[in-house]
């Protein structure tokens, strides 16, 4: 709510124009009856035609005043709603892009999507519900319950008992329904999870024939959905008749209270009849505003969680900014991912001097994408420093760093526009004919060309339109556009076929003679070619030199060694 | 309070038809949903009535009458109107989620029979709404304005007669202010119709671009592209911001305007019938009762445009369910099917030709003879037809030219129950399900006790880490496996495979995405139980299948090579070099 508040308060002037100009709507409608009633009481009953058409005027006026009032408060109310959306989105992602990857695991990409597509939307409705009906449902409910008492001020204590009836019953209405609400929101969830179960490994059950058994589990979850539904709709069933009840008993003691009432005033006891349709209305609004509040409040809640969230990461202070040449020391490292219990690297130290090719394997969960993201700083480290060219990077401005160290991670992302615009990712004034020999040297030219448009075919979202091998190749030549001094490869060729691999690795070789390359793999034949073999497990260096060496004295690279060869020794 | 649906509206193809297969579809609640039409006809009748009883009471106030009976009849009509439409509500809660729940069922008891090709070519994401969603959606909608409308067009006609009878001139009055926000209706719904979707278009685009960026954050912040992801989205933001603002205030003149046509009747009859009344020809009490008439006259009106709108929607959603209940089946058995037990596993392709798409065949032609107890490996490039050949064997497909025999008989002569008991299968993607290790290993086999599962996790070497487990084979794999390693998730699937002790074995890429030392201890399991079955193992990395009995090379839809390893090393062919580059020898 606190988060509401203060995006209100930013746009305070034209949310309270909005409001005065709901007043206006709002006072148009009460003061309707009101008028009607001198036309009875005044006009009807003197046989004064001029009278009638007097307060008919009168009434014809405020219907117009109120008209004006509806459309300006419409023109105000929309554009303050949607600029405050505006804002949100934008806050939230620019928040989000200040926060660094750690902050965004926590929060889940996913959940953060959802905070600022559904939560802004979800609070923008109700803000826009604020200045439209939010503040009517009151003003037409206090406004009635005065008017009646104004019109007719004998029947203050039935009004009193009345709107307290109805209110009791509003309330208890949303105490008893929550909970039920809840529960059907639970097993609406299961039956989400039992059909996506069913319908990802629908070859599983195909196979395993197991249709029976999907059916009954699909049936048993929506079946609980369906009593479920109906329990919480039932309770609606029992309270919101209630509510009509009690405002129409409401009308009836009121005519039977005036019975004996002087007939002069019967208009004005129309009027309350009338009044008292309008409050029956606004009860109903206020169960609408009460749903809707809560809704908004638990999403402004997840909004204020990302825009709350504290980069994990400070900037540098007096950074310094070196000429790169690219060597790299890890000086007794630990990491710990947040939440996680125990540690993904240990004591983790190594060098590589500028120009160096080293090689990474291990078992998967060993820490090797860990290790390398400790480099271009995505993590700091625990304890320890990571040095670049010696100097600390958490001393160093991120963009200075990145632009030296290029990681090219193995799930290949691109992004919509395209192949040349994906490409120009890696350095923005770079010429097209470079552009075209990153793409070359990762073997992605070839099949570029093939296609209709070739450097101009326009990727969907996340390059739906191409394959694994392709959008891995396509991550390397954007990650070699940038020229960095350190290059990162995490097991990014894994799509490749064999041979496709082979020619991007010789590719490689020749281009990056002076470029620091760390090379991920989990197969000892991608990276024997190298420098150095860095032999990691359960984020402990195991051992680090040349195949022959490593052959010669690391047992976890000997075991590796002989799963990939199937057990001989024709190595 | 009605909220205004100005969505672009989908029109359904066929009114009649799909009505009509909705109707045979409610089975079962015909019934119940009878009573709720006829109390929905009820609920009008307090609408109708007691403006016409208010009104009589104001004239016997206002002639010093007695009212109490009047009252006690206008408080019947009121408790009348309570037991109806705690009835129809009451009612609707329990009838409208049955339906939903025999929709969804049928729905589901379909989807189950469809064949895999179905499944291939549609985004999961779309199936999962329709089971949930739109079925919800579809069901409630109807079933709601199905009612709304029966009783606002009994309160249209009863009220307009009641006036008729009344009073002509008023109902002109009345009628006037109708007809207005009639027009007024149409002029906005067609001028927003045209924003929203522009709206629907802007906003698709920036959602994607949300995604896009956050989901691939780690690239962002590699190529320090935060400034530039910035300026694109606060461009689609800004224009999204203009669109929506214009659409919304266009949507949000129609509640406003037609409350002010509303006042602007309620003037109206004010006046016309304080001049009628002034000069004698309707009573005080008939005024009251009109005033009260204008106001649930019109509103109706309002809503009936609006209810329409949603009830075609949901009627073409109600289409594309029925498409679903329409698509044809798995082939059923042939009345004469035979039988298949523990089949000896021979198996023979004779000129197999198959594509997904009948103009692009990935097998142009395969022919190929297994003996029983054959362990056989596929390999190949990406997209070569590795696990087409797998998809036909199982008769997740059928194929197009040519057949395949098992034990002599074609594929499908056999009872498919049979066929498919007769293959185990360990996929790539190893799919577990939110249940405990022990239901997920004895998937599909739902006699096996603990002790059988127990032998097949120990076959298949997952029962140390299952015995590592907090609760052991009674552990509940909350996130379908996410909780366990890739090459724990892949043992699971082995030891249902184990379990389920099938003649013939499939393995597609099992160890494509493990390390290599997990690597080693599902291939030890995979030798285990490979043993005196036929098997098909398909895999990417050539130290897997060395010793197999037979190798196949496929290339372009056909076998390129075929033999041992030994014999295809001599041949120095493509399979040779294949192997030299993997192990760099």
């Amino acid at each position: 709510m606190r988060l509401i508040i203060q995006y209100i308060r930013r746009h305070l002037g034209l949310f309270c124009t909005a409001l005065l100009f709901l007043t206006i709507e709002t006072m148009a409608d009460l003061l309707q009856p009101t008028f009607m009633a001198h036309i009875v009481d005044d006009g009807v009953k003197n046989m004064d035609v001029k009278q009638i058409l007097f307060y008919g005027a009168i009434m014809f006026a405020i219907a117009l005043a109120g008209a004006c009032g509806a459309v300006m408060r419409n023109i105000f109310a929309s554009y303050t709603s949607q600029t405050i959306g505006k804002e949100l989105r934008s806050d939230i992602f620019r928040k989000v892009q200040t926060l660094s990857l750690e902050n965004i695991d926590r929060l889940q990409p996913a959940s953060i999507i959802t905070r600022i597509t559904n939560d802004v939307t979800q609070v923008q409705e109700f803000i826009n519900g604020c200045m439209r009906i939010m503040v009517k449902a009151p003003i037409t409910g206090i406004g009635a319950i005065i008017l009646v008492v104004v019109q007719t001020p004998k029947q203050i204590p039935v009004m009193v008992v009345i709107v307290f009836a109805a209110l009791a019953m509003v309330v208890a209405n949303m105490k008893l329904g929550y909970p039920l609400f809840g529960r059907m929101q639970r097993k609406l969830d299961r039956l989400n999870n039992v059909s996506r179960e069913f319908l990802s490994s629908i070859r599983v059950v195909k196979a395993f024939h197991a249709e029976g058994q999907e059916q009954s589990k699909f049936e048993t979850a929506s079946l609980e959905l369906a009593d479920a539904s109906t329990s919480a709709m039932r309770v609606m069933a029992v309270f919101s008749p209630m509510i009509n009840l009690t405002v129409n008993f409401g009308i009836v003691v009121l005519l039977w209270l005036s019975r004996n009432q002087n007939s002069m005033e019967i208009g004005r006891l129309m009027a309350s009849v009338n009044y008292m349709t309008q409050v029956l209305f606004a009860m109903g609004m206020i169960s609408n505003i009460l749903n809707s509040a809560v809704r908004a409040m638990a999403s402004s809640e997840r909004i204020r969680e990302v825009l709350d969230e504290e980069a994990a990461q400070k900037m540098a202070e007096n950074p310094c900014s070196p000429e790169w040449k690219g060597e790299i020391e890890f000086r007794n490292v630990s990491f710990t991912y947040a939440g996680a219990g125990k540690e993904t690297l240990k004591e983790v130290s190594f060098c590589a001097k500028p120009g160096e090719t080293i090689g990474i394997i291990g078992p998967t969960g060993s820490g090797k994408t860990t290790l390398v993201n400790l480099i271009p700083r995505f993590y700091d480290v625990e304890k320890g420093t990571v040095c670049v060219d010696g100097i600390d990077v958490t001393r160093v401005r991120e963009e200075e760093l990145r632009s030296a160290v290029t990681v090219v991670p193995q799930k290949a992302l691109l992004f919509s526009g395209t192949i040349l615009e994906n490409l120009r990712w890696g350095r923005e004034d770079a010429e097209d004919a470079d552009l075209k020999r990153a793409a070359e040297i990762a073997c992605a030219d070839s099949f570029i060309s093939k296609t209709e448009k070739g450097y101009d075919t326009l990727l969907g979202q996340g390059g739906v339109n191409l394959s694994g091998g392709q959008k891995q190749r396509l991550a390397l030549a954007r990650a070699l556009a940038r020229d960095p001094r350190i290059l990162i490869l995490d097991d990014c060729t894994s799509a490749l076929d064999a041979e496709t691999e082979a020619a991007v690795l010789s590719g490689l070789r020749q281009w990056l003679q002076n470029v620091t390359v760390l090379l991920i793999s989990q197969r000892i034949s991608t990276v024997r070619k190298a420098d150095r073999i860095l032999c990691l497990e359960n984020g402990i260096v195991q051992g680090i030199g040349s195949h022959e060496e490593l052959m010669a004295e690391c047992s976890t690279y000997q075991a590796i060694y002989r799963s990939q060869l199937g057990g001989d020794n024709n190595g | 309070m009605a909220k205004f649906n100005l969505q672009p509206v989908v029109k359904p193809r066929d009114w009649k038809g799909t009505l009509g297969r909705l109707w045979t579809l409610t089975k079962g609640s015909r019934k119940g949903l009878g009573w709720i039409l006829f109390l929905s006809a009820l609920a009008s009748g307090s609408a109708i009535g007691s403006p016409l009883v208010i009104g009589r009471a104001m004239n016997a106030v206002d002639r010093g009458d007695a009212v109490t009976s009047i009252l006690i009849f206008l408080l019947c009509i009121y408790l009348c109107d309570w037991l109806v439409r705690f009835g129809q509500q009451f009612l609707m809660a329990a009838v409208g989620q049955k339906m939903i729940h025999q929709i969804r069922t049928a729905l589901f008891g379909k989807m189950k029979k469809l064949p895999l090709a179905f499944f291939d070519q549609r985004q999961h994401g779309e199936l999962m709404s329709r089971l949930t969603n739109d079925v919800d959606n579809i069901s409630t909608t109807i079933s709601n304005s199905l009612t709304q409308l029966l009783t606002y067009i009994f309160t249209i006609i009863g009220i307009f007669c009641i006036m008729l009878a009344l009073s002509p001139l008023l109902t002109v009055v009345t009628l006037i202010g109708v007809g207005l926000i009639f027009l007024l209706t149409r002029l906005v719904t067609t001028h927003t119709r045209k924003l929203f979707s522009r709206q629907q278009q802007i906003l698709g685009k920036l959602n994607g671009q949300i995604e896009e960026t956050i989901s691939g954050e780690n690239v962002v912040k590699a190529f320090c592209r935060e400034n530039q992801m910035i300026e694109q989205f606060e461009r689609s933001n800004e224009e999204l911001r203009k669109v929506a603002t214009r659409a919304l205030i266009w949507s949000g003149y129609l509640m406003p305007l037609t409350n002010v046509i509303n006042n602007l009747s309620y003037v109206g009859v004010s006046i016309v019938s304080g001049i009628l009344a002034v000069n004698g020809y309707i009573s005080i009490g008939m005024i009251s009762s009109f005033l009260l008439y204008v106001r649930q006259f019109s509103r109706p009106f309002v809503d009936i445009a609006n209810i329409y709108n949603s009830f075609q929607t949901a009627v073409a959603g109600a289409e594309r369910i029925l498409d679903i209940l329409d698509e044809s089946p798995e082939p059923a058995d042939a009345p004469d099917a035979l039988p298949l037990i523990s089949p000896a596993g021979e198996i023979e392709l004779q000129n197999v030709v198959f594509g997904y798409r009948p103009d692009a065949p990935v097998l142009k032609g395969i022919s190929l003879k297994i003996p029983a107890g054959t362990k056989m490996a596929i390999v190949g490039t990406t997209g070569a037809g590795k696990t087409t050949i797998i998809n036909l064997l199982t008769r997740f497909y059928d194929i197009n030219a040519g057949r395949i025999l098992l034990d002599g008989h074609d594929l499908r002569e056999y009872r498919m129950k049979d066929l498919r008991n007769s293959f185990g299968v360990v996929l790539q993607d190893s799919a577990l399900f939110a249940a405990s290790v022990r239901e997920n290993i004895g998937y599909g086999k739902e006699t096996a006790d603990l002790e059988d599962i127990k032998a097949a996790a120990r076959i298949a070497g997952a029962d140390t880490f299952i015995e590592r487990l907090p609760k052991g084979y009674d552990t509940i794999l909350t996130q379908g496996g996410m909780e366990l390693s890739q090459g724990e998730r892949q043992l699971l699937t082995i030891a249902r495979a184990v379990l389920n002790d099938a003649p013939i074995l499939i393995l597609d890429e099992a160890t494509s995405s493990v390390d290599t030392v997990t690597e080693q201890r599902i291939r030890e399991a995979v030798l285990k139980i490979t043993k005196r079955r036929t098997s098909f193992i398909i895999a990417h990395r050539l130290s897997t299948i060395k010793d197999s009995d037979l190798i196949i090379l496929l290339e372009n839809g056909h076998i390129a090579e075929q033999g041992t390893h030994e014999e295809l090393m001599r041949q120095n062919g493509k399979y040779a070099a294949m192997y030299r580059t993997q192990t760099g020898v």
